[in-house]
């Protein structure tokens, strides 16, 4: 059989709650800095949650000069314009004409489509004793926006970014909640190895930080509620943990087949090794405390990438910070990775960032890939309390330099999909033999 | 082990406004009969669209039996699990779980996955916010102390664009690979292509696709109005009058595995996966290139997929929504590719209206019903072919089809193209 295409990282873009670059964002995620506080592009005052990890001081303007096209964009889906422009610049590559058809796209976009602006004006119009008039909407002052519709369609992103970089090959958004940006760079690892693209643009972006956002989070009760000290919300796997807190941002990586990427002399960061994908098919919101489910994802993730428990180095973890989540996936991490669970650094990343939603899978997966790359596995900030159900050897107090020869990240979701990413450093790819088969050693 | 073997459909099922079951969509398709008739979901007596292929008479509970269900998803849902439940059911595949060992159920179950093609939310979710923004009367300072007592604290989950496969998974018990695509109208096709790639690739033995979604909805018909993509009373695909699409509802689900393993459990073939293409044209949200070029292109690719030549395809299953632009370029695209050894052509959505995230799967179903009845249902509502494409076979009546190939088309916004191979069944379908 034909060996199997490898897929080589070699492009990152990040805006994220701690930094509008990848670079900010990594030099913030090493030293712990978190980029949560009070809310501050709305009045949260009167919610119960009044703290989020927003994007901060990000101009829009200045990193994409195209006037129309901003118009076209989200919020989100400027930050997605922004990190994917990066990613391309760190790439050094970007589609062409003569390549474009071999260019794919895939990205986990936010659920949230409509603004409370937008929201507000059909209100006004369609509003009759709490409930929807749709004779408002035939109103002739009705004010119809064509631009405010394209925005609101679930394709709205790829059409925006297929349009603006000229990728015409494969393309699609997926969509599964938390899971969404992890999902969607597994699609492209398995795009790239189909042979239906060389060159993939994937990644994730979301912001739920709005009003209708905020809402949905306060009400489920998911949400960390110490607005008195925001710097410590997000505390994964602390004993005295209560909940996640709402961050917004949009990560962008640029991936290549490997030997292409070889031949033009690319700087590869890691391998996108290997892609695990389960459902948990146990309840919408988590999933069980055995950890079924995250545990099938890591299982297929390693097997796929050819890796076993002893192999990795370092788990970006999911680590929401809430009670069910940190202590399903600490249960699975030692199912696992057995004896070795005690050896292998583990941190969620989301101590700093927040929870990025359907871009967290994303800039976590790119985290992945420049801890590899700077040989340091980023800290679990704001640690202080054990909890014996979380018992994984978490990097505490600073970020632990050391080489990574491989890691995994993980990204659980509302619904139950969980996506586990392998990714592997470039030095451990060369003298392997092509995979073809899978993994004996899979458990 | 990366599987190169067949995948086949051993399951499918189809909800739409002409009919509840495969078979009764294909007994309205093939008698000529629309569903496609006076908007009532609301008075649209003032609107400039009145018509639309609504699901009527049904029951929910009929869709999905579980009544708490109801109220933690939405109408697009219902249908989704509905459809997926009947190419499980219809695949026999509960009963064979149930025959195993035990040790062996476990296995199954994480190597069953569920793919979804999902239309996403629609703007009707946002009401519930009604109440509080009426409270606050423009002074948003006091939003969230309303909001958070007045919307249901279920709001959230309740629009998930991925409650089917999430529910599909629990209502089932299948928990292996699984996606969740939001690409407008070609997710629910792309669901088929990925879950066989899944099956092709080892990640999974067996999976169900579904695609499903419900855009009869006011602002959704408002918008899609005023930018001219609908007609005020019917669906005329490749008409020389031909002034838009008719929305329907509705999904459609099938049920693929390794072939291997069908004819081990001596199951029914309903059909046989060959191939796809999937490619944008990078035009944007509403524009499509005049030329086809995206839908040539995946057409293309397809057929390099399920190594079969132009000539080898019996029929096609065009787009067909009945646009100007669209079918214009779908019909260049398919000249382009086909030229002479163009074989019959026809298309679906003048009977049940354009389904969007559902529309190429339920599409597909069809395919595999015409590929096993050998004919080519007629396009009701043609009268006269648009001259500008004279060449393209469709008729107002059915033909025979040529093989026993089908190919499916599918686009949608972003400059989305999907063209879907698949080969008649061994056996006939029963609903």
């Amino acid at each position: 059989m034909t060996p199997r295409r490898r897929a080589a990282i070699t492009g990152i873009g990040m805006v994220t709650p701690v930094g509008n670059d990848a670079p900010a964002t990594w030099a913030n995620v090493c030293v712990g800095h978190g980029g949560v506080a009070a809310i501050r592009s709305f009045d949260a005052s009167t919610f119960p949650v009044r703290i989020g990890a927003e994007v901060k001081h990000f101009d829009a303007a200045a990193r994409i000069r195209d006037r129309k096209l901003l118009k076209h964009a989200s919020r989100s889906q400027r930050f997605a314009l922004a990190a994917a422009a990066e990613a391309f610049a760190d790439a050094g590559i970007r589609p062409e004409p003569h390549n474009a058809h071999r260019w794919g796209f895939i990205a986990g976009a936010g659920m949230m489509l409509v603004t409370l602006d937008e929201l507000r004006t059909v209100h006004s119009f369609c509003e009759r004793d709490g409930e929807f008039n749709p004779e408002g909407l035939v109103n002739p002052e009705y004010p119809v926006d064509p631009v405010a519709f394209c925005r609101t369609q679930t394709n709205s992103g790829l059409a925006l970014l297929t349009h603006h970089f000229g990728i015409r090959g494969y393309a699609t958004a997926v969509h599964t909640a938390c899971a969404s940006g992890g999902q969607a760079l597994g699609m492209a690892l398995k795009v790239v190895r189909r042979g239906l693209a060389d060159f993939m643009l994937a990644g994730g972006y979301d912001s739920m930080l709005n009003p209708i956002g905020l809402t949905a989070f306060c009400l489920l009760g998911a949400l960390s509620a110490d607005n008195e000290m925001p710097e410590r919300a997000s505390r994964p796997f602390d004993a005295t943990r209560n909940g996640f807190v709402l961050g917004e941002g949009a990560g962008f990586l640029v991936i290549e087949e490997w030997e292409a990427a070889r031949k033009r002399g690319a700087r590869i960061y890691a391998e996108l090794a290997g892609d695990g994908n389960s459902l948990s098919s146990y309840r919408i919101t988590d999933s069980h405390p055995s950890g079924d489910g995250p545990i099938q994802a890591m299982q297929q993730a390693m097997g796929d990438a050819g890796l076993a428990p002893r192999d990795i180095d370092y788990v970006n973890a999911h680590g929401t910070s809430t009670l069910m989540n940190d202590r399903s996936e600490c249960a699975a991490l030692g199912v696992v990775m057995r004896e070795r669970a005690g050896k292998i650094l583990v941190s969620s990343t989301k101590s700093c960032m927040g929870h990025l939603i359907a871009a967290a899978g994303a800039v976590e997966a790119g985290i992945c890939a420049l801890a590899i790359r700077e040989g340091v596995a980023p800290m679990n900030a704001h640690y202080e309390n054990p909890d014996p159900d979380c018992d994984v050897n978490l990097v505490l107090g600073q970020s632990r330099p050391g080489r990574i020869r491989a890691a995994l990240s993980n990204s659980l979701g509302f619904g139950g999909s969980n996506s586990c990413l392998a990714f592997r450093h470039p030095e451990e790819v060369e003298g392997l033999p092509q995979p073809g088969l899978r993994n004996s050693e899979q458990p | 082990m990366s599987c190169s073997g067949r995948i086949v459909i051993t399951g499918a099922g189809a909800v739409c406004g002409a009919g509840l079951t495969i078979d009764a969509i294909w007994d309205a398709i093939i008698n000529r009969r629309t569903a496609i008739t006076t908007l009532r979901r609301w008075d649209s007596s003032s609107w400039p669209v009145r018509v639309a292929a609504e699901v009527t008479g049904v029951d929910n509970r009929t869709l999905v039996e579980d009544r708490k269900l109801h109220k933690l998803i939405l109408r697009t849902d219902l249908f989704g699990i509905y459809a997926a439940g009947e190419a499980i059911r219809h695949s026999g595949l509960a009963a064979y779980r149930d025959s195993l060992d035990p040790a062996l159920v476990a296995q199954f179950n994480d190597r069953s996955g569920v793919i979804v093609g999902s239309g996403g939310g629609v703007y009707q979710n946002n009401y519930d916010f009604f109440p509080a923004l009426s409270s606050v009367k423009g002074d948003l300072k006091d939003f969230g102390a309303q909001s958070c007592s007045t919307v249901n604290p279920m709001w959230l989950l309740r629009n998930l664009p991925n409650n089917v496969l999430c529910h599909v998974g629990i209502r089932h018990n299948f928990k292996g690979t699984n996606a969740c695509i939001t690409n407008q109208c070609v997710g629910g096709l792309m669901a088929v292509a990925e879950a066989a790639a899944a099956i092709r690739a080892g990640e999974a033995d067996r999976a169900v696709a579904v695609g499903h979604d419900n855009p009869i909805d006011p602002e959704t018909i408002l918008h899609y109005h005023q930018v001219g993509l609908l007609s005020p009373d019917a669906l005329r695909p490749f008409d020389r009058r031909r002034d838009g699409t008719v929305f329907g509802e509705g999904a459609g689900a099938v049920m693929l595995e390794k072939a291997e393993d069908a004819q081990s459990r001596g199951t029914a073939v309903f059909g046989e996966y060959l191939g796809s293409g999937c490619v944008t044209e990078a035009t944007g949200a509403l524009d499509v290139r005049p030329d086809g070029d995206g839908l040539s292109r995946a057409i293309e690719i397809a057929l390099d997929d399920a190594e079969i030549t132009a000539e080898a395809v019996g029929m096609i299953v065009a787009h067909g929504n009945g646009t100007r632009a669209s079918d214009a370029s779908e019909a260049l695209a398919l000249g382009r590719v086909f030229g002479r050894s163009i074989p019959p052509v026809t298309a679906f959505k003048w009977g049940f209206g354009h389904l969007i995230a559902a529309s190429g799967i339920v599409d597909l179903t069809l395919a595999l019903k015409a590929l096993e009845q050998r004919v080519v249902p007629g396009i009701a509502t043609l009268q006269s072919v648009d001259p500008e494409f004279r060449w393209l076979t469709v008729l107002p009546n059915s033909q025979p089809a040529r093989s026993d190939v089908a190919m499916v088309c599918c686009r949608g916004f972003g400059g989305m193209n999907m063209a879907v191979l698949v080969r008649a069944g061994t056996s006939a379908h029963r609903s």
